[in-house]
């Protein structure tokens, strides 16, 4: 196959709970910061729930667009007006109709749907705030060309938690199909009932901290956030160099517990972005902390990478995101990609109690203050791992030249 | 311009429910029933018995159009604008009590439940996506089928559309030619098929169909017109024979 046309990740803002700017993120990720995390008892009924919440004020969703006010969208606009900028720059030269926008998210504005289901059972009726753009999957787009100005396509993907890093690969094919000039691409999610009521059905939700890769693991913990790309087919600065799909056709909540899915990802985006597995510098693993999936994961990771790849989860410092996490865990690569130097590259820690599981094949998990070393003349290049329920996995790898 | 090639088509509707009965329906269109859905009496008993309306109707139209062929092979894309949003309402009618809620009912009203419960019916491993575009999910679905074929050349993508009508609690606030339905193609990058050019651009102004899109898209695919053009907001999508 024909080596791929380039697709510059040109720009990127991001909100969770370590904070609503690139630079408070990355410095609160470098150095393993857990103080965002609370314990919340508005969302289950009998028990309190440590999350990782944003806490800071969020953007009012302008009158124009108050079909789609939602908490989610409030998010995505934090994340937006970081890039907005750009966007307008690329606006400013290209038909708005030429310009895409492609968003993950899995839960879209559910807070919106509970208090309107809730409204619906009280009083027979729904409150005039709310209009369905702000609960449909599809509106969570709707609302990012609509505060844009962008006038070309957008929709939503939703593959639960692979969404974001979906997001990503159509935004590149967007680009490679010439239907497009650039694109607005990246997700959001946030914290609402339905998913923590449902993960906590599950036994999927950690009492504390999630903790992966530990004996001690017991589940994972959920976060909130939103990233967002201007995407453009620019070569230099950050790439999106390759991507790798698979479906497990296993269970809808259960990964397959071989790891073959999870493999079949890793793999297709090497070969996706023509690079041998020891060309890959830092792994952001989708680490969840649940038994399953760490296990899974660890196994096709020691199948697929020799040691020692610097490897870790970013979800004990930003929570589980859910559809959100594939575009944010990219984004974290981004942040080390564009900061590289010659030789070195800093990456986010592993945060964990430090108890290693013993049933786990052995990888290699980034400490506090690691960098990876570089080849002055070599491409950084960053994995990044998402799998969603119903086995859906994306692998996303990204690269800078320094 | 961006081509594909159509190589099958397939399609449910209460009462349409073969090639034969669309091509009839397809020479003289009238509204389509609003309730009803397939058995899917091909899925396992175990998988069938969790598949709400959606994904029996959506999962009957991707077998079907997979007859003839290893349903394992293609990427699929499965596009809904409401997805599994009636079947949620429970959840969160229990959630405004403070109750539990199922954790089954909860994995399977995820919008991907379709794709996940076909992945595993037809052991299908390739890629797979989900997608809503609002009022121009079909298009959206047709635009990330698109993106498959992009990322590999060389494989099938099959693009599965479909809807049920919204949950009377939330009907009066969509207005659409509500359904059920579902509509799945078989897309190559080039072969033998009814090979099909797509554009995105300014909308054209014109009255919707009175059924839902990828039926319309169906109906056009079936008849002489030579373009079709969707989409009533600010975005545009044209379909025309090459």
């Amino acid at each position: 196959m024909a080596r791929r046309s380039p697709c510059r990740l040109s720009a990127l803002g991001m909100v969770n709970s370590l904070g609503g700017d690139l630079e408070t993120i990355w410095r609160r990720l470098r150095t393993g910061d857990q103080s965002r995390f609370s314990a919340r008892s508005d969302f289950l009924p009998h028990r309190p729930l440590v999350v990782a919440a944003i806490d800071e004020k969020l953007p009012d969703i302008p009158e124009a667009l108050s079909a789609h006010r939602c908490r989610n969208n409030a998010v995505t606009l934090a994340a937006l007006r970081q890039i907005e900028p750009a966007v307008r720059t690329v606006l400013a030269k290209t038909d708005p109709a030429r310009v895409a926008v492609v968003m993950g998210t899995s839960t879209a504005g559910a807070t919106s749907m509970e208090q309107a289901v809730a409204d619906h059972m009280n009083h027979g009726e729904f409150s005039d705030a709310f209009h369905y753009p702000q609960a449909e999957f599809g509106g969570t787009a709707g609302f990012v060309a609509g505060a844009l100005g962008i006038t070309g396509p957008r929709y939503s993907i939703s593959t639960a938690c692979s969404s974001g890093a979906r997001a990503l690969a159509s935004a590149r094919s967007l680009l490679s199909l010439g239907l497009c000039d650039a694109v607005v691409a990246g997700a959001t999610d946030t914290l609402c009932g339905l998913v923590t009521n449902g993960f906590s059905a599950l036994h999927a939700v950690s009492e504390q901290i999630t903790n992966p890769c530990s004996a001690n693991r017991s589940g994972l913990t959920l976060g909130e956030g939103s990233a967002v790309f201007l995407v453009t087919a620019e070569a230099g600065g950050v790439q999106l160099r390759g991507v790798g799909e698979s479906s497990e056709a296993h269970h809808m909540s259960a990964p397959d517990p071989s790891g073959a899915g999870a493999e079949q990802a890793m793999r297709a985006a090497l070969d996706d972005a023509e690079v041998r597995a020891n060309a890959i510098h830092y792994l952001n693993l989708h680490g969840t902390g649940t038994p399953q999936n760490d296990s899974m994961e660890c196994k096709a990771v020691a199948r697929v990478f020799s040691n020692p790849l610097p490897c870790s989860s970013t979800k004990p410092l930003v929570g589980h995101t859910l559809g959100a996490a594939g575009a944010i865990e990219a984004g974290i690569c981004w942040m080390a990609l564009s900061q590289r130097e010659a030789r070195s590259m800093s990456l986010p820690p592993h945060r964990y109690d430090g108890v290693w599981d013993p049933e786990l094949p052995e990888i290699t998990l980034v400490d506090e203050g690691d960098s990876a070393s570089l080849d002055p003349e070599a491409e950084a290049l960053a994995m990044s791992n998402s799998f969603g329920f119903g086995g859906n996995n994306c692998a996303l790898i990204l690269g800078s030249t320094s | 311009m961006t081509s594909a090639v159509v190589k099958a088509w397939s399609a449910w509707a209460p009462g349409i429910e073969d090639a034969v009965a669309w091509r009839e329906w397809a020479a003289v269109p009238t509204v389509l029933e609003t309730s009803g859905h397939p058995d899917a009496a091909f899925l396992p008993a175990m998988l069938r018995r969790r598949c709400k309306p959606i994904t029996r109707i959506m999962l009957t139209a991707a077998f079907d159009c997979c007859e003839g062929r290893e349903p394992s092979a293609p990427r699929t894309v499965f596009a809904s604008r409401h997805g599994s949003i009636n079947d949620s309402i429970s959840q969160l009618e229990a959630l405004a009590q403070r109750k539990a809620i199922s954790p089954t009912a909860f994995s399977h009203t995820v919008h991907n439940v379709q794709a996940g419960l076909f992945s595993i019916a037809a052991e299908n491993h390739q890629a797979s996506s989900s997608v809503s575009g609002q009022q121009d999910t079909f298009a959206s679905g047709y635009l990330e089928a698109l993106t498959h074929l992009d990322r590999d050349p060389d494989r099938d993508v099959l693009l599965v559309a479909g809807d049920v009508p919204l949950d009377p609690m939330f009907a009066p606030l969509v207005e659409e030619a509500a359904a059920p339905h579902a509509v799945a193609l078989l897309l190559a990058a080039q072969g033998e098929g009814t090979a099909l050019r797509f554009a995105v651009g300014t909308p054209r102004p014109a009255p919707r169909a009175a059924w839902p899109e990828p039926v319309e898209f169906l109906r056009w695919l079936l008849s002489a017109e030579d373009r079709l053009a969707l989409g009533s907001g600010e975005c545009g999508y044209e379909w025309q024979r090459a």
